[in-house]
């Protein structure tokens, strides 16, 4: 498994359509600075593939004030958080 | 497939002169295969339009990176794939460009970042 | 790395050619048979005909790919060029001895090989 980091929104970067096109079926999507974007309820539609698969670092969110607008889909992650998807993965991709 | 799976996959999303990040993708797979890595290159993204006939240097007299892609067959890095997406996005047909390559779809580029033991993005 | 620094000069009979810290050629273009022998003799390599054919494909890699070879490309160019025998790395050790990317490519008036260490 995994773990590819998307900082780029999907509202002005095609970026996280090469992050889909690399993930596996096991892979995980950590949606990290302005990547935290594609959290928000009106835009997670484009990481639809990868739902139940998909976290957004809180402290990106909530240095933006995204925390309120964050799908509940999403799982949220503190940089604790963050350092065991790190551990529990093979390897991480870094998309930017 | 597995026989013939490179070492390292360098994965090259941005085209030549606008940044420097496909030249330093080229250098990070130069170097390893001059360590006898063997390497795979896979363009995705705008990265497909390095491989386009007919590039020159900038306006500046910058150099291009078109000299060092048909160096990469002298270092015996001969894996060049491309994203089958990206050709049609940008209207590209993989017979068209400057070296030989093969077109991959959304299943097979997923294989490939699994299965190399190291991947780098540029 | 190519670079611009001068660091201190070449003399040859008839002219002083700017170097860089690494014994490079400042200017590609200073480069001609006499100064190929003159940063020979520095290695204390006399040039002989073996020394020239490797020179001239080294020459002609940079001037189709714009970079100098590292070890295993070079080799595969000599062999192309010269024969299987020649680009064997033993035959380029001996010829120019240490680092023959590195020590062919300063007398052939080549920047240093950039994917080389």
């Amino acid at each position: 498994m995994l773990l590819h980091i998307l900082n780029r929104s999907p509202a002005t970067s095609e970026v996280y359509r090469q992050a889909l096109a690399a993930m596996g079926p096991e892979d995980r999507l950590l949606l990290i600075e302005d990547g935290v974007q594609g959290a928000m309820s009106t835009l997670v539609g484009h990481f639809a593939e990868v739902t139940g698969r998909l976290y957004a670092l809180r402290d990106d969110l909530e240095a933006r004030g995204l925390i309120a607008h964050c799908d509940t889909t999403v799982a949220v992650t503190d940089m604790a958080g963050f350092v065991t998807l790190t551990e529990d993965a093979d390897r991480t991709l870094s998309w930017f | 497939m597995s026989n013939e799976q490179g070492d390292l996959l360098v994965i090259l999303r941005h085209g030549p002169h606008g940044t420097s990040w496909l030249r330093e993708g080229l250098d990070a797979a130069l170097v390893a295969a001059a360590f006898g890595r063997r390497v795979t290159l896979l363009f995705m993204g705008e990265g497909v339009t390095a491989l386009l006939p007919g590039q020159g240097s900038g306006p500046l007299g910058q150099k291009g990176t078109a000299p060092t892609l048909e160096m990469l067959e002298m270092y015996d890095i001969e894996t060049l794939l491309v994203e089958a997406e990206a050709l049609a996005r940008y209207g590209l047909d993989a017979g068209s460009l400057m070296l030989p390559v093969a077109s991959v779809g959304q299943g097979r580029i997923a294989e490939l970042t699994a299965s190399h033991p190291l991947v780098l993005t540029f | 790395m190519a670079t611009t620094e001068i660091y201190r000069y070449l003399f040859t009979p008839n002219k002083k050619i700017p170097l860089d810290p690494e014994g490079y050629l400042v200017n590609q273009a200073d480069w001609d048979r006499e100064v190929a022998e003159a940063l020979a003799l520095e290695e204390g390599i006399p040039l002989g005909d073996e020394h020239w054919e490797i020179i001239e494909v080294l020459r002609d890699f940079y001037a189709r790919f714009e970079q100098a070879p590292a070890m295993r490309p070079l080799v595969k160019a000599v062999s192309r060029a010269l024969g299987e025998e020649k680009g064997r790395s033993i035959h380029l050790m001996r010829l120019f001895p240490g680092s023959p990317p590195k020590v062919a490519a300063r007398i052939a008036g080549l920047p240093k090989p950039t994917n080389c260490l």
